[in-house]
């Protein structure tokens, strides 16, 4: 009897032993909040890398909702020590983050364990994720805003050159012109661009303003000097398309997709987020032949408006990450730069210049053709108050919204901004 | 006897005191620390450093503020009198069917209390998207062109304040119709029998005897829409979201985009005093009124 009891005890204790040798997995626990059609790319990546590291790290990936609700679960969590692993960040966020004590450092250590560096990003996006000369972030990809365009409607305008690309753009007289040319050869728009939401018309703003060499500024000199008057005139060029009837007015951001891709529009500014949407309608045969490009130069020099998604590690307070769980963590960003050929598919131009210097990407199209902006991106400024879904955002939304429409002009609009900017404290 | 007395109210005092217990820890106590907190300077997280009534004094200058109150008010009266009205409308049409016809009618009303605001928020905003919305086929023979209801800022206010008397209505009309029913047939058989009009009667017997459930509905609802944020914030995303604040907007505004927790505690402190002060108005003014 006691012999058996025994022999039992022993052999659930064997059994318990082995199992918990063969969990020794990691588990890392991922907030994104990519949605949409970036979103399922991600997805895919996930899911790749949990098959490729079966037994040894597992990555638990749920996606939160974008903008403010992101940002402030992350503060609240961090602050208690209930955070995840690792995060995407918007790298024009990082100023506001690190000044909340919300992000981990990056360490040069780390970044030799990944074997990446300085050299491995572009210069824009590795400045964006430093603050005071430390790492907070690993830069993932860039996304910028492009001109789509659809090839058949500008090549019956005659605005296609040899090159099979756009010609007679540059210039904001030059693309009024072609706009106009556009309208009187049937198309209902010229361009659809964002107009009922000046917080993401404010992305085409800022680069104009960029494009006449002037600057927003940073905490306390807001739009100094003549940069007030360059970021009226940048307004005045998107109010002065809808005035003359080549752009819809208090327009919505779902509602210049669908305008462009049913035709109705024969161009249309967006971010690089809707190249999947275009390519999977195109497979289903469902799309005209459309191509996307660089912002045209409106004003003097190239540039155009960008942000980076990158990885961070929150900073749980009370609870720093082990060795194991850092270890892991490392591994899964390491893998994440090294597979983002991928994730050029959804649109975004990879950080990692191992990958856009790369023969596969540069056969991408149209990522290979509106890669060389990569030369020209701005990004926000470094304050705490600007980046996505900020203070900064939600100023142009309430300045700008009326002037494009022509309630009030753009010079007033501007004023107002700066009043908004200059109080924030 | 003094002795069973005691025993009563400690027996009293020992039943009472798990509501207590935890109605002090969930509300006193946070509201408490609200207050505090409007008297410091402190972000959305942590402590800060005391400044006494500095955020008081900014917030009575506060132009944005004075913004949200107007808007806030002005949501009130658009829905708190027209929506009970309309629910007592439709309470008395419903109350006159029978059978399955009222079942289903009555359905129809208060399908739209089970939608979640989200949902609500993307059924209408698509119906009236500016491009392709069905009811811009009504705005635009009126109006000459279809507009953005979203951000034409006369429009904003009064359209949200229609969804949300759609929106809100059910609970309202299951209300009156219960008060409806109670009402015994006997009276309006008298009346009928002494000859009154419908107009007397609604008057002299259906108005008085529903009046509680008024006071109740009108009194729920107008704490409800003081409270206004969802359908605003949902719908002017992104576009003139200074002028169409409203206070409980403002205080999500100041606290989790401009990280402000001391001064969003302040407007919240600042609400909390104006919808007691209306709560009780409205109640004194109710009561007199039932008293007379």
């Amino acid at each position: 009897m006691q012999s058996t009891w025994k022999k039992l005890l022993l052999s659930a204790a064997l059994v318990v032993a082995t199992a918990a040798g063969a969990s020794a997995k990691e588990t890392v626990v991922w907030w994104d909040f990519l949605g949409g059609g970036d979103g399922v790319r991600m997805k895919k990546l996930i899911e790749d890398f949990n098959a490729e590291h079966k037994d040894s790290i597992e990555i638990q990936a749920t996606t939160l909702d974008w903008g403010v609700p992101f940002y402030t679960k992350v503060q609240t969590s961090a602050a208690v020590g209930e955070g995840p692993d690792v995060m995407t960040y918007h790298a024009s966020r990082i100023p506001l983050a690190v000044s909340q004590g919300v992000l981990a450092e990056i360490t040069p250590d780390d970044m030799k364990i990944m074997g990446l560096s300085e050299a491995s990003f572009a210069s824009a996006p590795w400045s964006a994720v430093h603050v005071d000369g430390k790492q907070y972030a690993v830069p993932f990809d860039t996304h910028p805003i492009v001109l789509y365009y659809n090839k058949d409607k500008l090549a019956a305008a005659g605005l296609i050159g040899d090159n099979g690309l756009p010609k007679d753009l540059n210039g904001v007289d030059n693309f009024k012109a072609a706009l106009k040319k556009l309208k009187d050869g049937g198309s209902k728009w010229g361009i659809s661009t964002v107009t009922a939401d000046g917080s993401f018309s404010f992305r085409t703003i800022y680069s104009l303003l960029c494009q006449q060499g002037g600057s927003i500024g940073s905490d306390g000199h807001w739009l100094e000097g003549d940069n007030a008057d360059k970021l009226a005139k940048a307004v005045q060029v998107i109010s002065d398309w809808v005035s003359n009837g080549y752009n819809p007015s208090y327009t919505d951001y779902p509602t210049t997709v669908a305008l462009f891709t049913s035709g109705d529009a024969a161009m249309m500014i967006n971010g690089v987020w809707e190249v999947p949407t275009m390519t999977d309608l195109a497979k289903q045969g469902k799309l005209f032949n459309w191509g996307a490009i660089e912002l045209p130069v409106f004003f003097d020099k190239p540039c155009t408006y960008s942000d980076s998604h990158s990885f961070a590690i929150p900073n749980n307070a009370g609870k720093p990450q082990t060795p194991e769980k850092h270890a892991a963590v490392l591994e899964v960003i390491k893998w994440m730069e090294g597979h983002s050929l991928f994730w050029a598919t959804a649109g975004h131009i990879p950080a990692n210049k191992a990958v856009t210097d790369s023969a596969e990407y540069k056969a991408m199209q149209p990522q290979a053709t509106y890669a060389t902006l990569a030369a020209n991106m701005i990004y926000d400024p470094k304050s705490k108050f600007a980046g996505v879904a900020s203070p900064l955002f939600d100023a142009a939304g309430n300045a700008f919204t009326a002037a494009i429409n022509g309630e009030t002009s753009p010079a007033d609009a501007v004023a107002d901004m700066k009043a908004t900017l200059n109080a924030l404290k | 006897m003094l002795k069973s007395r005691r025993n009563e109210i400690l027996t009293a005092a020992v039943l009472v005191a798990p509501f207590v217990a935890i109605y002090g820890w969930l509300f006193i106590y946070p509201t408490l620390q609200m207050v505090q907190l409007s008297l410091t300077d402190a972000p959305l997280i942590g402590a800060g450093n005391w400044i006494g009534s500095e955020n008081y004094a900014q917030l009575l200058s506060d132009k944005i503020f004075h913004t949200a109150v107007w808007n806030t008010s002005y949501f009130v009266i658009m829905t708190v009198i027209p929506g009970t009205a309309v629910a007592l409308a439709i309470a008395l049409m419903v109350s006159r069917l029978r059978g399955w016809a009222q079942s289903i009618i009555l359905a129809a009303f208060f399908l739209p209390y089970v939608l979640p605001v989200t949902v609500v928020y993307v059924i209408w905003d698509w119906m009236l998207n500016v491009q392709y919305g069905v009811l811009q086929h009504l705005i635009t023979p009126i109006m000459g062109q279809p507009v953005n209801v979203w951000r034409r800022l006369p429009w904003l206010l009064p359209m949200t304040a229609l969804i949300t008397v759609w929106w809100t209505n059910g609970l309202s009309i299951l209300l009156f119709l219960a008060g409806l029913r109670n009402i015994p047939q006997e009276i309006y058989e008298a009346a009928q029998l002494d000859g009154a009009t419908r107009w007397q009667v609604f008057r002299r017997i259906t108005w008085p005897l529903i009046w509680p459930v008024t006071v109740l509905c009108l009194t729920i609802q107008l704490i409800l829409q003081m409270k206004i944020f969802d359908q605003v914030y949902l719908f002017s995303m992104g576009g003139r979201t200074q002028a169409t604040m409203v206070l409980v907007q403002y205080i999500f505004d100041q606290a989790f985009v401009h990280n402000k927790g001391g001064y969003a505690a302040t407007i919240a402190v600042a609400l909390f005093v104006i919808v007691i002060a209306f709560s009780v108005l409205q109640f004194q003014a109710l009561r007199a009124r039932s008293a007379q």
